[in-house]
Order: C-alpha cells, then structure tokens, then sequence
C-alpha cells in the first residue's frame, strides 16, 4: 500500500491540471441543472397563475414552449453528464489504478462475469438480474486478480386479490466483488461468512449455526476474534484448515476491521473471492461539490486499494507451495 | 382416568431412553471423528515419509557435512516405519520429524549450488506443503479431541462417559522442533 504522502505528490503533479479541466465541465453541468430547475419552477409558477387568471392563448403557447425546452435541456444534461462521467472514469479512476499498480487495466463499463459471482457459491439466493461496471483486471506479483462493481437482484412476483402483478426486486449484493488466484492448491469449498448467529446470541447462536444444512459442515476454528465475526462452512475439516491458517485469520479479521463494512469471502476452485458490501455506487464523480479536493480522491484511492491491495494483504504473492 | 399416571410415566421413560441414546451416539461419534481425524494425520505423515529418502539424497550430494542430521532423520524415518506404537507416540515422532525436517532446509542456506537445482526445489515445496497439510490436519485433530474431551467431562455427558470407559484423549501439541519450523518458511520468503 502507498503512503499517504506518496498519494499527495501523485494528486498535485499529474492528478490537478485534468481535475481543474473536468471541474470546469462539472460547475457547467450543475448550473444547467440550477437553470433548468429555475425554469421547471418558473413554469409551473406561471401555469398556476395564468391558470388562475385565465389567461387564454398566449399562456398555453408559453407552457408549450417552456415544457420543450425544459425537455430538450434535459436530454442534453444527461448527454453532457454520460460525457462527463466517462472522461472522469478515463483519466481519474483509471489514473489511480495505475498508481496502484501498473499492470493492472481497466474497463469503465465491463463488469466481473457472472460464472465467477456464482463459481464462489457465497450467496445461494437465485439471481435474477446481474450488472456492475469498473472492471479492474491484471497481475499484480505472480498473481491473477480482477474485480468490479457489482449489484446482483433477486425477483419476487406477487398477485393480490384482484389480481394485480407486483414486481419487486431485492438485492443480494451490490459492492466490490474480488477475485484471486490463491497461492495454494486445493480441492472443494469452503466459505467464511459475517458472523450474525453467534455475535448476537453466543453458544445459542453457534447451536443454530450448525443447523446452517446448505453450506456443508460447520467449521469451528481457534482464533476467538475470527470466530466472533465470522462463520466457516466447508465441504471438508482439514483443507478448511490448511486455508485458514492462523495468520490468514488474522488478516481476514483485520481486513474486516479496517472496511468496517460487511465482509463475505470463499474459497473454490483455487481462487480466492471477497465480495465487500456497500451502498454507494463506487468510483462516481460527484456533481454538486468540487472535483479537485485530496480527501475525495483519496476516499476513491482507499477504495481501489481495498481491492488492488488483497494481493499483498493476504500475501498471495508468497509461493513456496507446489503452486506455481 | 386412572390410566393417566401410567401414561404419563411411560412417557417419561421413553423419552429418557431416547435422550440417553442421542447422548451416547453424540459420544460414539465424537470418539469416531477423533479417531477419523487422526487417520487425515496419518495419511499425510505416511506422504511426508515417501518424499524424505529423496529430499535426503539430494540434498547429500551438496551437503556431505551434515551426516549426522541425515542420520537422524533416517533413524526416525525408519522407527516411523516400524509403525505400532500409540496414537501420542506416533503425533510425538511426527512432531520431531517436522523439527529434523526443518532443520535440514535451515542448512540449505549455506548451500548456494542446492539452492539451485530445481530438483531440491520442487521438493522444498512439496515439503513446505505437506507440512502445512500436516499442521492444518493436526489442527483439525485437535478440535476434535477438544469437542470429544468436552463431551466427556460435561454433565451430563459425563456420566455416560463413565459408565462406557471413555477416557480425555491427548492434544497433539507443537514441540519446540515445528516452531523452528516457521522460521524455515520466514527464511525461503527473503
């Protein structure tokens, strides 16, 4: 990870010229909502009062004409924001990426594959709409990493009485799904889920915990922070084990500390897949704030990072395994 | 009417029979899991044991000094073989060999030319493998024997224990041989 200070001197020398460039575009942008939103008000205003006042054909001729412009105005700041928003991604976010790590490329408008959200068996809901964008892929070290924005949406349609078709979609995950080559071999599954049952209700919640039929047998390891927080399902007792060593549960429980987010990981099919929940949409510019402000790239910078930098947290790169 | 105590009791007992029973098979099979785990141990102990005459032989050719290392581990090696022995002697041997083994690839560092050939280092793996098997299986050996020990020290678990014989079973604990161990791992990662 870089330094903070390394960060700066990369936001004042190559960041700033671009980011005054775009905040240009950006206050335009934002005024044209101002304008446009000034003159939504202004029409509705006038058609009240003339409305009132009836004031016949010239009223309903301005109404007609304000309600086009406004229109038009409108397509043309969704045209000018799509615009704005990609040059954004091209030269800010894919800049930092590059700071992170050179090897690492970048596809503002590609996501993760869906085989792979389903390859790490951590959500078992049925997903009836998959998408994301900013899809990071490359080799940092010896090591194969690619992650992405991702929101998956489970359907539920429901019919009342009369007869009526609800649609209504819930989400089973929308954050940062990342996935690594593991630097071991191994065979099965084993999944590391956040810890709900047994952080609440303690040996209760660890009886329910093994009532859990779906995910395989319970995994009871030895470190009691990890275990606080987390619950490990697997198909088998020892490579649950030869994953999990002690000094990997303690990164994972650090890493989990330091997003302060919720934190699902797996291991399958020799990778190893973190998907790290959140609400916002990542990697946005923002509309109505300045661009050029360190605290905000840097707010973007710790969220790359958090995913560009699993290659060192978990320390994939160390290879003394018969994996190569 | 009368018959109300009757059934009542009778309820009683089979469902004191049926809660003496799960309690038993939660035992049989506690003792079972430890039993399983151990033979998870043993198959990789008995893999480690394939892969030393090779590693010894090679590593011979570079390094004729440490003839009384070679010794050692081949001595073990071959009271390993003999096999017998309980359960706490054979976890006790292994924990040894883990030690002998990582005493060897210490002395590897004064042998740049073996460090090398890539023969001795497809084996450095292999070897930095299974003992990583091996601990994660001793690990999970360990859990069992704490979930069988906890049973049979537990009221009322306990009680049944008694009556069928069952005994705590021995941790299969590090000796100081594995802690060097890790500095093996901490030395090949420079």
């Amino acid at each position: 990870m870089k330094k903070d200070y390394e960060l700066l001197n990369f936001f004042r020398e190559s960041m700033l010229p671009d980011l005054r460039g775009l905040e240009g575009k950006r206050k335009a942008i934002a005024n044209g909502i101002w304008i446009a939103a000034g003159g939504l008000a202004g029409l509705v205003a006038f058609a009240f009062l003339s409305g009132a006042a009836r004031l016949g054909g010239y009223g309903v001729f301005i109404i007609i004409a304000g309600a086009i412009w406004l229109i038009w105005s409108g397509f043309s700041l969704y045209g000018r924001y799509s615009e704005f928003k990609s040059e954004f991604k091209q030269e800010i976010i894919f800049r930092l990426i590059r700071f992170i790590d050179p090897g690492l490329s970048y596809s503002k408008d590609s996501y993760l594959p869906y085989p792979l959200f389903l390859e790490s068996n951590i959500f078992l809901t049925q997903v009836d709409r998959y998408g994301g964008d900013d899809y990071v892929t490359g080799k940092i070290g010896e090591t194969k990493l690619e992650f992405s924005e991702v929101h998956a949406e489970h359907k539920t349609e429901t019919t009342d009485s009369k007869g009526n078709r609800q649609t209504q979609w819930t989400t089973i995950f929308k954050g940062l799904f990342i996935v690594a080559d593991f630097n071991k071999n191994f065979t099965g599954r084993t999944v590391v889920l956040p810890d709900i049952a047994e952080g609440m209700l303690g040996f209760l919640g660890s009886m329910i915990q093994k009532l859990n039929f779906a995910r395989g047998q319970l995994i009871k390891l030895e470190d009691p922070e990890f275990e606080k927080l987390f619950a490990v399902y697997g198909d088998d007792q020892v490579t649950a084990r030869y994953l999990l060593t002690p000094g990997l549960m303690q990164r994972m429980t650090e890493y989990k500390l330091r997003t302060g987010r919720n934190v699902h990981f797996s291991f399958a099919d020799s990778k190893l897949f973190i998907a790290v929940s959140y609400t916002k949409n990542l990697f946005e510019p923002r509309l109505f704030g300045s661009l050029v402000d360190f605290n905000l790239i840097k707010e973007y910078y710790s969220d790359l990072e958090l995913a560009a930098g699993v290659v060192e947290e978990f320390d994939l790169n160390t290879r003394i395994w018969t994996k190569e | 009417m009368s018959s109300f105590p009757v059934l009542a009791l009778f309820g009683l007992l089979g469902f004191c029979f049926i809660v003496i029973i799960i309690m038993i098979n939660s035992l049989i099979y506690k003792k079972n899991s430890v039993n399983n785990s151990f033979a998870t141990v043993d198959v990789l102990l008995k893999k480690r044991y394939d892969l030393i005459p090779n590693l010894v032989e090679t590593v011979k050719g570079y390094a004729a000094h440490e003839a009384g290392l070679f010794k050692e581990i081949t001595e073990l090696r071959a009271r390993t073989a003999a096999g017998g022995g309980n359960i706490p002697g054979q976890l006790a041997d292994a924990s040894k060999m883990s030690g002998l083994l990582g005493r060897l690839m210490l002395t590897v560092e004064n042998y740049p030319e073996l460090k090398a050939n890539e023969g001795f280092l497809q084996l450095q793996r292999a070897i930095n493998e299974i003992e990583e098997q091996i601990s994660a299986a001793r690990r999970a050996f360990n859990a069992a024997v704490n979930e069988y020990n906890n049973a049979v020290q537990m009221f009322p678990t306990s009680l049944l224990a008694g009556m069928l014989g069952y005994e705590t079973k021995q941790y299969f604990t590090a000796s100081a041989g594995d802690r060097e161990n890790v500095n093996v791992g901490e030395i090949l990662k420079k």
